[in-house]
């Protein structure tokens, strides 16, 4: 019997180490990664469907929507034979207009598809796979990956749009824009057009579909390619594109770059003229004064912001970089503490959060970060507490002098929209726009740095030359030109932490001579000041001369 | 000793090391660093790879030259590591996305406890308050079990020297600062941009955290060692992820003596319970087997003495019988002689 024992217990070991191996080895095992799309189309769609309702028996099928519309417009078929219609309106859905329990599904596709493919091969055309070739559509790894680009109009495009021309009007306007503009009544579930309420489309139809309301994706597709189509079967030449390639392709898309380019170019002003929705000049941001009540003795004290609304159009492609959730103003979802519809976000941080494009210095300062002035912004410091000065760009003092009698913020923000209005074009014409500095003359030609002077030479640097470097930097740049209007304004990259003067401190003033242990502040030793100084500049400008181990590019080394 | 009296010391000696705390490396609790301990600051976001900070640590330090000037900077493509006659390095890493190339710095980073002085069963490796972790020669051995214990693989062994070979690593010159020859390390007095900074850990802390807040955006929130593996004294700010620069991210936060001590504690509680349990058990079988025997012994005696008990009481039996047969032959011979003397005399007497 004690053989069979260790019979058993060998049987036993090999049993574990055949279970161990089998399961690692399912661990082990992985699918080589698709590559990358070099031979990508934009017309992949990957129908997985059931993958909603169960597991998956076979891969999904890698469907190339180009493909088989081009073969059916072969054959003077249109979209009715995959999509259906109802109620005029067609279903983006295959062969459905929803999804139904999942084996009837799989029939759908099964009898349709293949249906189809056979009768085409019966009638002698080129068809794709029969019935029985499952892997020939359920194929795990196809050799042709997505590569479909975002699409989208912009604002070049958009205005192209608004031709009536090539949009007709509908009977009683002048405008196209009902065209697609329209607002939804949620009592009649009909959607009509509301005009001077145009807004984008994404404020309705959110990235996925929600409540009966369409998602981006296919609101677009119904709205886009059916006019399209619409247009191109009747004949209309430049009909724009309605396959997948023409909108989401790379090159289409560099080809619609190019058109938009041409076509600007033939404009009068070589630029689009103002998008005509009504929207004001001139904007006075103050407080809701709604926010004043239930604090008697607590004033509302911002004094209001000036905004130039029409210059601020120029500067972004589209209205929702700042209008970002609604057209509304910011201040009815942003109220003063924060509210459930504005993200918990305070009317303060709405204004000046650092990290949102939509907020006005988060704009300002993600302008800081192009080369040309990323040389001195990027070691800048954020402070927490910005100065007072810094806050009366915007925010400007005029505001309570500018009304006859004088007003104080709480008043101001009471007053009627028009006055606001008007109150806000006197401020702005009351700026002063030149951007000031020191006549180029009076700034010195060289400035030897000799302080530290030991195994290399005194540094000669060239001062004039990269104040007019900098000067060229900003100029056509209205950005940069407001917020440098202090002559001394530009000087303060480089001499900083100190007052805006012709003649501002030596570095060796503040830096001292000596690496000292960790001081109180995060302020290095004058040879490290000097050194970061230049070198991050010319990185952050991305310069390639000279490189910052390049030392004999700005100093000589002594000949010992 | 009885069985019950075995059984009841075993049970209070379970009950006994069951009571105890888990015994724990460096002290019971939680060591954040001797308070004024001095550690670097280094900000690969300044750094520009011009390994002026090499060639200082090798000045003062009256290193071997190198087998490159310390002004080759296209040696920086390979990525090195610390050897037995260079105490740190400079590697270039080339991320894609970053706006340019990232420069690291490698050294011992003095960990506020240790693996290698952990490790050392000598004891020659000491974490001073001042911060440095520094290596005493006159009792190492050689064994080089603090190579293997580093996580950052940092000591290097001088092979090449068959007589007096040394382990050699970053000192943070604590010998030069202590003894007044430098106020700050060789690497960082020399460095051009300042982007290594020596001061009191925890201002080194601070100023790391001032820099997170006065440049958002151009550092990762995190200060590499000031947790990992317990925390170290040479501190990390980059801009890109720490993995990105060969810097081990997996490390954990327990300091090493921590990962180790819970084994080594099972080790006195092994070499004393053991001998106990298996002597205990020996007894106990030898008990056992002397018991048996003794038994054994009886039962063979108590059947001796019975059969013996027996075979006498047979004996006298049968010698009861032969006894009284005897006797009764006896009777019938003289039975029958008294009987034959009678008859004759009758016939004469006619």
């Amino acid at each position: 019997m004690v053989k069979g024992r260790r019979l058993l217990s060998w049987a036993g070991i090999l049993l574990l180490s055949g279970a161990a191996s089998f399961y690692g080895i399912q661990a082990q095992g992985e699918k080589e990664p698709l590559k990358a799309a070099a031979t990508g189309r934009p017309d992949l769609i990957k129908i997985d469907t059931l993958a909603a309702y169960q597991k998956l028996e076979l891969p999904p099928v890698t469907f190339s929507h180009d493909k088989h519309t081009k073969a059916l417009r072969q054959d003077k078929q249109d979209c009715t034979t995959c999509h259906l219609v109802e109620n005029g309106k067609l279903s983006l859905a295959y062969m459905r207009r929803k999804n139904s329990p999942t084996a009837a599904l799989q029939e759908i596709y099964h009898a349709n598809c293949i249906g189809c493919h056979m009768e085409r091969a019966a009638a002698g055309k080129k068809a794709g796979p029969p019935d029985g070739l499952c892997r020939a559509c359920h194929n795990a790894q196809p050799q042709i990956a997505a590569a479909r680009l975002d699409a989208g109009l912009n604002q070049v495009s958009h205005f192209r749009h608004t031709d009536p021309k090539l949009v007709p009007a509908e009977q009683n306007g002048k405008d196209n824009c009902s065209r697609c503009h329209h607002e939804y009544d949620a009592k009649a579930k009909k959607t009509f057009y509301a005009q001077g309420k145009e807004g984008t489309c994404r404020y309705c139809h959110l990235a996925k579909e929600k409540e009966g309301v369409k998602s981006l994706e296919q609101a677009a597709h119904l709205q886009c390619v059916q006019c399209h189509l619409d247009l191109d079967k009747r004949g209309v030449k430049d009909h724009g594109p309605h396959d997948c390639a023409g909108c989401h392709g790379a090159a289409a898309q560099a080809g619609m770059v190019k058109k938009n380019q041409e076509w600007v170019a033939a404009l009068p002003n070589k630029e689009v003229p103002r998008l005509k929705r009504g929207q004001p000049d001139a904007v006075l941001i103050t407080h809701d004064p709604k926010w004043g009540e239930g604090r008697p003795g607590k004033p509302l004290l911002m004094d209001p912001v000036a905004f130039d609304h029409q210059a601020h159009e120029k500067y972004n492609d589209n209205c929702r970089v700042c209008h970002h959730a609604s057209m509304e103003p910011c201040e009815k979802c942003h109220t003063l503490l924060g509210a459930k519809d504005g993200g918990s976000i305070n009317f303060e941080q709405s204004m000046h959060s650092l990290s949102s494009r939509a907020s006005c210095l988060g704009c300002h300062t993600g302008q800081q970060a192009a080369a040309n002035c990323a040389g001195c912004h990027n070691h800048i410091r954020k402070a927490s507490r910005p100065e007072d000065a810094s806050c009366r760009q915007c925010h400007l003092l005029a505001a309570e002098t500018a009304i006859p009698g004088g007003a104080s913020p709480s008043q101001i923000c009471a007053l009627k929209p028009p006055q606001k209005a008007a109150l806000a074009e006197t401020l702005l014409k009351g700026r002063n726009l030149n951007p000031g500095t020191y006549a180029l003359e009076e700034v010195p030609e060289t400035v030897e740095i000799k302080d530290l002077a030991d195994r290399f030479q005194p540094s000669k640097f060239t001062h004039r030359k990269h104040i007019a470097a900098l000067l060229k930097g900003i100029k056509g740049n209205p950005l940069a030109e407001y917020f440098h209007r202090d002559p001394g304004a530009i000087c303060q990259g480089c001499h900083h932490y100190s007052p805006p003067a012709k003649e501002p401190p030596r570095c060796g003033n503040c830096h001292s001579g000596e690496s000292l242990l960790a001081r109180e502040s995060n302020r290095p030793a004058l040879l490290a000041a000097q050194h970061q100084q230049c070198m991050s500049c010319h990185a952050d400008m991305r310069l390639e001369k000279p490189a910052a181990t390049a030392c004999s590019e700005c100093h000589q080394e002594k000949k010992k | 000793m009885l069985r019950r009296t075995f059984l009841g010391l075993l049970g209070a000696a379970g009950v006994g090391a069951a009571l105890g705390k888990p015994a724990r490396a460096a002290g019971n609790q939680h060591f954040t660093g001797y308070p004024e301990s001095f550690g670097v600051l280094f900000d690969a976001t300044r750094c520009i790879g011009c390994r002026n900070c090499e060639a200082g640590c090798n000045k003062v330090n009256e290193l071997p030259p190198p087998p490159e000037p310390f002004d080759d900077l296209s040696i920086l493509k390979v990525k090195r590591r610390t050897h037995s006659w260079t105490y740190t390095v400079v590697n270039r890493y080339d991320i894609p996305g970053a706006p340019g190339p990232v420069f690291k710095k490698w050294q011992c980073n003095h960990c506020l406890e240790p693996a290698c002085a952990s490790s050392c069963f000598v004891r020659a490796f000491t974490k001073t308050s001042q911060g440095a972790v520094t290596w005493d020669g006159t009792v190492c051995v050689g064994c080089r079990y603090c190579m293997i214990a580093c996580p950052f693989e940092i000591p290097t062994f001088e092979f090449n020297e068959p007589l007096t070979p040394r382990i050699m690593k970053c000192t943070l010159c604590y010998p030069l600062i202590t003894s007044g020859k430098l106020t700050v390390p060789g690497c960082v007095g020399a460095c051009p941009v300042e982007a290594l900074v020596y001061g009191k850990r925890r201002e080194l802390l601070r100023i790391a955290h001032e820099r997170f807040h006065d440049f958002p955006g151009r550092y990762l929130n995190h200060i590499y060692g000031e947790h990992e593996m317990g925390g170290t004294n040479w501190l990390y700010l980059a801009g890109v992820p720490f993995r990105a620069l060969g810097m081990r991210e997996d490390l954990g936060v327990v300091p090493a003596p921590e990962l180790t001590s819970g084994a080594l504690a099972g080790v006195p509680l092994v070499a004393a319970a053991w001998p106990v349990l298996l002597t205990g058990i020996y007894a106990i079988s030898r008990r056992k087997d002397q018991v048996a025997r003794q038994e054994t012994a009886q039962a063979v005696a108590r059947a001796v003495a019975q059969t013996q008990a027996e075979a006498e009481g047979k004996l006298k039996k049968a010698m009861t019988k032969a006894e009284a047969e005897k006797k009764a032959a006896i009777e019938r011979e003289v039975k029958k002689a008294l009987e034959e003397a009678a008859k004759p005399q009758s016939r004469e007497g006619e």
